[in-house]
């Protein structure tokens, strides 16, 4: 499926529940229409791998998956032999393989002979194709995650570009195998560690930062729909409130959709003092940054309730005051 | 566009030849007429970090400002009536202070000319940075008649007063004014920007900025100085690790692997022609001692934030502080900011007069510590080598260095002072794996370069 503008991408990314910000479409518009690489940094835990996978489903293709880790090769990311399979083929067939030499008189004919059939042991059958190779070979086109790169070795970035340059791998055995279709690209990278300027310079660069309060919220309401509409508002400017602290891990989208389900599901009808005791956990992953929110939080709820006093005194009714996490009294 | 991306290549950003081909290649994909989306198409493909997004923000309406189309137009906003109004109260004022708020009621916007002949009134030619911008647009406006503009608005109000105009007429006048003026100072603001970052593209670009951070002595920095070192010192961590780790992939160890014996063997039969050996792959451990006394003080806090980097980035590393004994201060670093644990543990080890003693402090850590030391740890001591006439405890060094993967040495001082009064620079030097000379940013980086060279 070809979306022909950066405004109907942004309306099947909808569709597939992933709100995107115009920034976010004319990226992979582009991505689309250049057949770049797109390069998505940002916090963790921003909707990078979740982009990927609506992506996918927009256009209608398949996604590949290549998770980054330190240490990871190119047999585990291209391809491998599958020398198990090939060894049970060679047993197997060891009777046919007799048949076949039975009439050679030396034994360099025999090699000749096991020469000349070596093509059937180096065949695609036996090739485990490994994420890279799969979106390469794949009939449909296909859209290629590479997760958290930057967890992967300088050396795994290096062999990385010559595959995204032409997507085109050389086995020895068989020959070049270049891809039927371009698949699309998608690499994120949690900042980590600085990726090279060669692969960046291939890329096509999208930093996505946390969310602002409007967009969180529209999130919450597509992914959750069953968390009361005051309630959601309230659980993201909570949220909004958390990232402003200097936690040593502030909560992402993903967090704050993980806190709207539990709400959800233990019937919360207000976010009050005891709530918020028992699931700031689902937020926050740090002890010390549990105790850092608390604290701030209740400072926060201390001078609300101060300012409503000096209200109450002066004789003017305490307006609305957006997020009262105290409601409870 | 291509003098657009020479002025970010003029401002630090660095953009290859392939980057600005793709700019236009993803300019065309959007076309021009969505601002924002163009935007993003520049941006994607030209800014490849996201630390140079400031820098892109800054000269993006500088080359493609808002321009002439954004005039507020008199017919739009107001009333034929109040316009009438403005008129006769304009008929009030003197010559000179009419010329500007007609102009502003027709809608026309400064020329091409009237800009440069002020630019060049106010004194462009002077102009260094770009952050002279703001000094430049002031005096333009200046030079344009902008600057009493206000005061002639003010005056225009009182006679449309005067005449017997309602409130909301004048505050419709003022705000449609108010509007017109903002247009005026944006476009000479982005002329000023357009011909600094001009002039600057002349001026060979050079990153004036980060030549002398790397040469300041750690001990006269600012700051602001001190907020990008942190930066730096941060990436330094990041490749004194990954320099480490690499070093000790690359090192083979001797045990053999049979499974990939018997894969990379399968094409022979079985015949174990090819021996794998299992490649190690040990994560780099450090081992960081810093001096802390009273001739160090002046670099300590650098050092310590160094070893904090190193402690956060590398999972095993042990990092310990001593004047007259050894003191382990990984906890302090544990859990908590850079800005916290550095003046914990300067308070924690008050300086006191002349009692360093690095030898008790070996002492004490072969007793207590010695297993942070082994044969896969990379030991650095920072300090300046001076005893105070102590017994410099030399075998120690030497059996740490036997211990340890390697034992590096960090000294502040220059090697011409080492051996001079109490400094056992020289016999220590003697028996380290390295010792490098690092009182600046650019000796340290050198240092982390020649380390696992």
């Amino acid at each position: 499926m070809i979306n022909p503008s950066p405004e109907s991408l942004g309306q099947s990314l909808h569709d597939q529940q992933y709100i995107a910000n115009a920034d976010i479409t004319t990226v992979l518009y582009l991505a689309q229409a250049l057949g770049k690489p797109v390069l998505a940094e940002g916090p963790a835990g921003v909707g990078k791998t979740e982009l990927a996978k609506a992506w996918a489903g927009a256009t209608g293709r398949e996604l590949i998956r290549l998770q980054c880790y330190e240490g990871l090769d190119e047999t585990k990311a291209l391809y491998e032999w599958e020398y198990a399979k090939q060894m049970l083929y060679s047993q197997l067939l060891r009777d046919k393989l007799n048949s076949l030499l039975a009439d050679t008189k030396s034994l360099a004919e025999a090699a000749d002979r096991i020469a000349s059939e070596e093509d059937a042991f180096f065949s695609m059958r036996f090739l485990l194709a490994r994420p890279l190779l799969k979106a390469i070979l794949s009939d449909e086109p296909a859209l290629l995650l590479i997760d958290e790169i930057d967890r992967a070795d300088a050396e795994f970035e290096a062999f990385l570009l010559e595959v995204l340059s032409d997507f085109q791998v050389t086995v020895p055995e068989i020959g070049t195998l270049a891809a039927k279709h371009h698949p699309l690209v998608v690499l994120t990278s949690n900042n980590t560690r600085e990726l090279s300027e060669a692969l960046k310079r291939r890329c096509l660069y999208l930093f996505i930062d946390y969310p602002s309060l409007e967009t969180e919220l529209a999130v919450v309401r597509l992914r959750v729909p069953d968390l009361d509409q005051a309630m959601a508002r309230q659980a993201v400017e909570l949220v909004h409130r958390l990232r402003q602290l200097d936690l040593r891990k502030s909560p992402g989208i993903s967090e704050t959709l993980d806190w709207a389900r539990a709400l959800v599901h233990l019937n919360a009808d207000s976010i009050d003092r005891e709530t918020l005791q028992h699931t700031l956990t689902v937020l926050l992953k740090y002890d010390r940054d549990v105790q850092l929110a608390r604290r701030a939080l209740q400072r926060d709820a201390d001078r609300r309730r101060q300012i409503e006093a000096e209200r109450r005194t002066r004789g003017m009714h305490p307006e609305d005051e957006g997020l009262d996490i105290d409601s409870d009294g | 566009m291509v003098k657009f991306a020479a002025a970010l290549r003029a401002a630090g950003v660095r953009i290859s030849l392939a980057e600005s081909q793709d700019a236009f290649a993803a300019t065309q994909a959007v076309g021009v007429m969505d601002r924002r989306r163009f935007r993003t198409a520049l941006q994607t493909t030209l800014v490849k970090d996201h630390t140079d997004r400031p820098t892109f923000d800054k000269l993006f309406p500088v080359y493609f400002g808002s321009g002439p189309e954004g005039m507020p137009n008199a017919e739009d906003q107001l009333t034929p009536e109040q316009i009438e109004q403005i008129r006769q109260a304009l008929s009030m004022l003197a010559g000179e202070l009419r010329e500007m708020l007609e102009r502003m009621l027709e809608g026309r916007n400064f020329t091409w000319e009237e800009l440069e002949q002020a630019a060049q009134r106010a004194g462009l030619d002077r102009a260094r940075t770009m952050a002279d911008q703001g000094w430049l647009s002031r005096r333009m406006a200046q030079q344009l008649g902008l600057a009493q503009i206000m005061d002639e608005i003010q005056m225009l109000l009182n006679k449309m007063a005067m005449a017997g105009a309602n409130p909301r007429d004048q505050a419709d006048t003022q705000a449609f004014l108010e509007g017109s003026l903002a247009n005026l100072q944006q476009q000479v603001q982005n002329f000023a920007g357009i011909s600094l970052a001009e002039r600057m593209r002349e001026t060979v670009p050079q990153h004036i900025d980060d030549r002398p951070l790397m040469d300041i002595p750690f001990q006269n920095l600012s700051a602001d100085e001190i907020d990008r070192l942190k930066h730096e010192v941060s990436r330094l961590a990041a490749r004194l690790r990954t320099r480490a780790a690499l070093r000790q992939k690359r090192g083979k160890g001797r045990r053999l692997d049979p499974k990939s014996t018997i894969r990379a063997n399968l094409r022979h039969g079985n015949v174990p022609f090819v021996l794998v050996h299992r490649v190690r792959r040990r994560k780099a451990r450090f081992t960081l001692i810093c001096d802390v006394s009273t001739s160090m003080r002046p670099v300590v806090s650098f050092l310590l934030l160094l070893m904090y980097q190193v402690q956060a980035q590398v999972g095993r590393t042990r990092s310990f502080a001593f004047i007259d004994h050894m003191e382990d201060i990984s906890q302090a670093f544990e859990g908590q900011r850079p800005e916290q644990a550095v003046p914990e543990v300067l308070y924690r080890l008050p300086p006191g007069h002349y009692n360093t003693d690095l030898g008790r402090s070996l002492e004490g850590f072969f007793r207590d510590q010695l297993g942070a030391v082994d044969s896969r740890t990379t030991v650095i001591i920072c300090g300046d080598g001076r005893n105070n006439y102590n017994p410099a405890r030399d075998d120690l060094v030497d059996l740490l260095a036997r211990k340890a993967r390697k034992l590096v040495w960090f000294n502040p001082e220059p090697p011409a002072l080492w051996g001079t009064g109490d400094s056992d620079m020289p016999a220590y030097a003697s028996l380290v794996d390295a010792v490098f000379q690092v009182a600046n940013l650019r000796q340290l980086s050198q240092a982390v370069d020649q380390l696992f060279a």
